[in-house]
């Protein structure tokens, strides 16, 4: 992507672009089933299951002290708000998906519409569709030549992992929407004013590629936490397809940003999002 | 990239720090490997699995069922294919950094193998580890299927571009059997160890898929920490991630690499 005289060019050649196009269709196509059949089988279980809070305890529980842990960033400044705002943020972004403000206190644990499991799919797609913002607001503000000029690769980046992050969102809200819930269309967390503050204050496709990092680690994180705290089976095939991809797109963007592309030898949970983000 | 461009002074710091997380993230699957086996949970065949793994584990816990008991025979065989899967990746790595092209080929390739045979290392031990916790017998071994592939492959590795196709297969085997094996495995600590190591390869592979793409289009001098970002191909920002969620088609099944 770049942004000449103020406007945006496209960076690669229609005929690239229709192959990169036909080959994420492709993709698609093969794999996308399958998770629409994990869907199902999730959405089976949890109409079937009881809600098993000690898991989301201990994600939430387990998140909280690596918020703790966690040094510096826009994650630290996330988990600040979190901890420090959560109850003037949801009356802001605490409304349902039609809209309709929630009455209820913001806490997870208490009087949330999505318990149990479902929590965790609910943290799951609020965090695609944060993502899916983000990279959306980026990709906008580079047209605007806000950024500067953006590397060509920033910007196919920041398309394709859009994109992906849409399908995450829709596999999860699949899940939502079958046991019976509202699907979630908006970005429910507390720490999403603070998102926005810091894509706002971007004035470089580097500044946008270290917030992208941060969102991408949570991500991957959280699903490497949910693999083993959560208890539909469908719900742990689901984050274990799922946290590689985000971990990919992390790799991608430390080796734009100069860092080495594969720092952990495990994937930690340090920043691993918790449960007590979600407004709803 | 090319020899003039390699700032080793920051590539030292970045592997130092990298090392630094990395002592973090051994420690922690330490503790969930010490968990592990400490952990009480009955033992399910893959097709029992149920939907209350953690009432299950609490139940089992009050029981005081023995870890032996805890792990299945398809558990052990699961950890001892990923062991062998690791230990052939240990030995591809090895040799490729012997090869003169890599030896004194690109350094930042030559940096990021001798990494990656670290983290494989590791991953080998975990595995191996967790195997014996879990009263089996440590996989020392390759794994069968995939030695064959690489003994007939490599007569044919002429450059780095071969050696990278090659990785690439190895670590995309490795990530697709670790995500497989993390919705099959019976144990919550061991679908932690599984899915603490899945996107590690993923990032293996996404690295080498980059790499790949920029020696195709000769533009090995990109290869490089810090790269310049301005001149990297388009295609390059989205080669190193080609599905929205990891497949897990050509996962191993978990009899391949099992010590017999």
């Amino acid at each position: 992507m770049s942004a000449g005289n103020g406007g945006w060019e496209l960076p690669i050649s229609e005929g690239e672009l229709s192959r990169l196009t036909r080959e994420l269709d492709e993709a698609h196509q093969e794999y996308l089933p399958r998770m629409h059949a994990a869907a199902a089988e999730l959405t089976e279980e949890l109409r079937d299951t009881q809600p098993t809070l000690a898991g989301v305890e201990r994600l939430r529980m387990g998140s909280r002290r690596g918020f703790l842990l966690g040094a510096g960033g826009v994650a630290a400044a996330m988990a600040l708000a979190a901890c420090s705002s959560s109850s003037s943020t949801s009356k802001s972004q605490g409304a349902t998906p039609s809209g309709t403000a929630m009455s209820s206190p913001p806490s997870a644990s208490t009087g949330s519409l999505y318990t149990g499991d479902l929590q965790v799919v609910a943290l799951a797609t609020a965090l695609e569709n944060q993502a899916v913002g983000a990279y959306g607001a980026a990709l906008a503000a580079a047209k605007a030549g806000k950024l500067g000029t953006v590397p060509a690769a920033v910007g196919t980046f920041a398309t394709t992992a859009m994109a992906q992050h849409t399908d995450h969102a829709k596999a999860w809200n699949a899940v939502l929407t079958g046991a019976g819930k509202p699907a979630i269309t908006n970005v429910p967390l507390s720490n999403q004013p603070a998102t926005l503050k810091a894509l706002g204050a971007a004035t470089s496709a580097g500044a946008v590629a270290q917030l992208a990092l941060e969102l991408e680690n949570q991500a991957a994180q959280t699903y490497l936490f949910a693999t083993y705290n959560v208890s539909s089976a469908g719900g742990i095939a689901t984050a274990a397809s799922i946290a590689p991809v985000e971990a990919m797109h992390a790799a991608i963007l430390n080796f734009v940003l100069g860092q080495y592309p594969v720092p952990d030898d495990f994937l930690p949970v340090d920043k691993a999002a918790s449960p007590t983000l979600l407004t709803v | 990239m090319s020899e003039e461009h390699l700032d080793t002074r920051l590539l030292a710091e970045l592997t130092e720090q990298s090392q630094d997380l990395n002592s973090d993230a051994v420690r922690i699957t330490r503790e969930a490997l010490a968990e592990y086996g400490q952990q009480s949970e009955p033992a399910r065949r893959w097709w029992q699995r149920g939907g209350a793994v953690a009432a299950l584990a609490g139940g089992a816990a009050l029981l005081g069922v023995s870890r032996a008991a805890a792990a299945s025979s398809d558990d052990v065989m699961a950890l001892q294919t990923a062991a062998s899967i690791e230990n052939l990746a240990v030995s591809v790595y090895t040799t490729a950094a012997g090869l003169s092209f890599i030896k004194d080929g690109n350094k930042t390739v030559a940096a990021f193998i001798a990494k990656t045979t670290a983290q494989h290392q590791a991953h080998a031990q975990a595995f191996n580890a967790a195997t014996t916790q879990a009263g089996g017998k440590a996989q020392t071994a390759p794994d069968p299927k995939y030695a064959a592939v690489v003994k007939q492959m490599l007569p044919s590795i002429k450059g780095p571009g071969d050696v990278v196709s090659l990785a690439i297969t190895l670590e995309d085997v490795a990530a697709q059997t670790y995500t497989e094996y993390t919705s099959k495995v019976s144990d919550a600590a061991l679908r932690k160890l599984f899915a603490s190591v899945a996107p590690v390869e993923a990032q293996h592979r996404s690295t080498l898929l980059a790499v790949q793409a920029l020696l195709a289009g000769n533009d090995a001098s990109l290869i490089a920490i810090p790269t310049d970002a301005a001149k990297l191909p388009a295609a390059a920002g989205s080669v190193g991630f080609p599905d929205a969620f990891y497949p897990v088609k050509n996962a191993s099944p978990i009899s391949e690499g099992a010590v017999q």
